[in-house]
């Protein structure tokens, strides 16, 4: 049930970033005196916590890394650079999150 | 015998390691300076100009490795991040600090591969693409670290040491770069004390290690292991850059230190 309700919640933010993440590249251009972008907003809230991981229940865990995963193909579609660099950055923290929960797992 | 067993270790570690000189590389010892000096040069030769020369005791002084090999994304490995003059044009990688905006230290931090520099300035490019150029650094090593506590090996400064005594304070947030993070809450489950479960002969503490570092830096892709104690790290592997390895080859302090590690005498 409880599980369900974590899906729900992150397919719901999934469309929400993928919503907001459509005028990104057009918001990019402008350069950096715009505001940070939601993209942007979202990988930092969803990559704040990595050393906290230990702490975090099994479903926090779990709906970090299906939000890492909601990311990816808006990060993806960055230019170079930009790709570059979020796309390393998302995957070490997704992996973190993955990690911890596979420890759980196997104790 | 367990000495015997040790000393038979410590020589084939010693036989077939980065002590050994590889023929034809003729391998020394670094100097305290070029202790964690990385050659960059997937482009820059190609492009005319000379290799890139990064230097690890100044920057780490003033930042974690978590701030360079996490939030801007380095790898931790020669040549392997990708770097290309336009991701530093665009403030990514070197051009994160390199922008010729940033002020440290009451010093406007110079500009990395700056277009309008080409052709007019080459002086200013020469501070990174140095290598063969014989350019005098304007940050000299001595002074730098002439008042930190000293160590055996490696850049011959106790890093730890420094940072405890406040005499250095590496930042471990870039403007912009960083997510701003919340202190490390006290975690159960979690050794924070400077032992490892799964090696009790051995120091060390997850907690400093996750200030310098970061956790997304040492897991997955150097500690894959998850159930404590099941991977038996041996030290040939290690002396070949894998696990502890990663860092206390080339950047942090040395393997041969094996007392600041082992809680027994190995040599
Ligand atoms: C100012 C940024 C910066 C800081 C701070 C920093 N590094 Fe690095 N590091 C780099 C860069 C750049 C490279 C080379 C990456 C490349 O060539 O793609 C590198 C490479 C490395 C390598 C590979 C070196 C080799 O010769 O094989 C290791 C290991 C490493 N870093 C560890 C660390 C550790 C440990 C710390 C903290 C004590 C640290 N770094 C701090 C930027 C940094
Ligand atoms: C996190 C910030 C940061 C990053 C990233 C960074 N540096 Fe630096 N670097 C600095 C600062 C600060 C200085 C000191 C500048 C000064 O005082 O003039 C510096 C100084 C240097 C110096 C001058 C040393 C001397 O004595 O002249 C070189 C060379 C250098 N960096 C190369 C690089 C290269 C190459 C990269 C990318 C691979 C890089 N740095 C990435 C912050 C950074
Ligand atoms: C802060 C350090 C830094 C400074 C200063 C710097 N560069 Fe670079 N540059 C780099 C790094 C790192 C690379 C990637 C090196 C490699 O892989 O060969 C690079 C690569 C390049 C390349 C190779 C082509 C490419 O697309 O990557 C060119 C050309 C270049 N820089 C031009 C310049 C010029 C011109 C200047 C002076 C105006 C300059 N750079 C100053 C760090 C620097
Ligand atoms: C310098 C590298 C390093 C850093 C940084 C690091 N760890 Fe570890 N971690 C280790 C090592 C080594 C082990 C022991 C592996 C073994 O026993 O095989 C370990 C074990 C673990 C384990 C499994 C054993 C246990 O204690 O439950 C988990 C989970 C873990 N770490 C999570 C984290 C988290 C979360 C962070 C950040 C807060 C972190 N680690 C930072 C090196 C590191
Ligand atoms: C950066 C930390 C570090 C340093 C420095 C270090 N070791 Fe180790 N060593 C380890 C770890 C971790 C293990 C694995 C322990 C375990 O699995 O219980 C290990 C295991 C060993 C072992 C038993 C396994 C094997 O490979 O035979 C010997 C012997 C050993 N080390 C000798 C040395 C000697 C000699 C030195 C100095 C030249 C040294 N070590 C320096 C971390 C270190
Ligand atoms: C991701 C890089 C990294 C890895 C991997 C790593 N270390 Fe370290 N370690 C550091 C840095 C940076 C320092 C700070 C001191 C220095 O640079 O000399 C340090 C300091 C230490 C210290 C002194 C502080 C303390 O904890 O008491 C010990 C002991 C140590 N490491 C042991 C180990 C052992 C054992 C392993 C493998 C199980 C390991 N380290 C793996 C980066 C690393």
């Amino acid at each position: 049930m409880s599980r369900a309700r974590g899906w729900l919640a992150a397919s719901v933010l999934g469309v929400a970033v993928a919503a907001v993440a459509l005028p990104g590249p057009v918001a990019l251009a402008q350069g950096q005196g715009a505001p940070a972008q939601d993209w942007k907003k979202e990988f930092e809230e969803v990559c704040a916590k990595t050393q906290d991981a230990m702490a975090l229940p099994l479903k926090e865990l779990e709906s970090l890394v299906a939000r890492c995963d909601k990311l990816k193909p808006t990060i993806e579609k960055l230019d170079e650079s930009q790709r570059k660099v979020y796309a390393r950055r998302l995957k070490v923290c997704r992996d973190l999150y993955q990690f911890v929960i596979e420890s759980r797992v196997k104790e | 015998m367990r000495r015997w067993v040790l000393f038979l270790a410590v020589s084939a570690v010693f036989a077939g390691s980065a002590f050994a000189e590889q023929p034809g590389s003729k391998k020394r010892r670094p100097l305290p300076p070029e202790f964690g000096r990385v050659i960059i040069n997937n482009t820059s030769e190609k492009a005319g100009m000379a290799a890139v020369s990064f230097d690890h005791w100044y920057h780490r002084a003033k930042y974690t490795c978590r701030v360079c090999h996490v939030d801007v994304g380095f790898a931790m490995k020669p040549g392997a991040t990708g770097i290309k003059a336009a991701d530093n044009q665009a403030g990514f990688y070197c051009g994160a600090c390199h922008n010729g905006k940033l002020v440290v230290d009451g010093r406007t931090v110079f500009e990395s591969c700056g277009k309008a520099l080409i052709g007019e300035n080459r002086q200013a490019c020469l501070r990174c693409h140095s290598v063969g150029k014989n350019v005098p650094p304007s940050i000299d090593f001595k002074a730098f670290t002439k008042n930190l506590p000293v160590g055996r090996l490696g850049n011959g400064v106790d890093w730890e040491k420094a940072e405890e005594a406040g005499l250095i304070k590496p930042s471990d947030f870039l403007e912009g770069v960083s997510i701003p993070r919340q202190p490390m809450t006290a975690q159960k489950d979690f050794a924070l004390t400077a032992k490892l479960q799964g090696m009790p002969e051995i120091i060390f503490s997850h907690k400093k290690h996750t200030v310098w570092n970061g956790c997304e830096l040492c897991h997955p892709e150097i500690f894959v292991g998850v159930k404590k104690g099941a991977t038996k790290y041996s030290m040939v592997e290690i002396f070949d850059g894998k696990y502890c390895g990663a860092c206390h080859v080339t950047v942090a302090f040395p393997l041969t230190d094996c007392g600041r590690c082992h809680t027994r005498p190995v040599q």
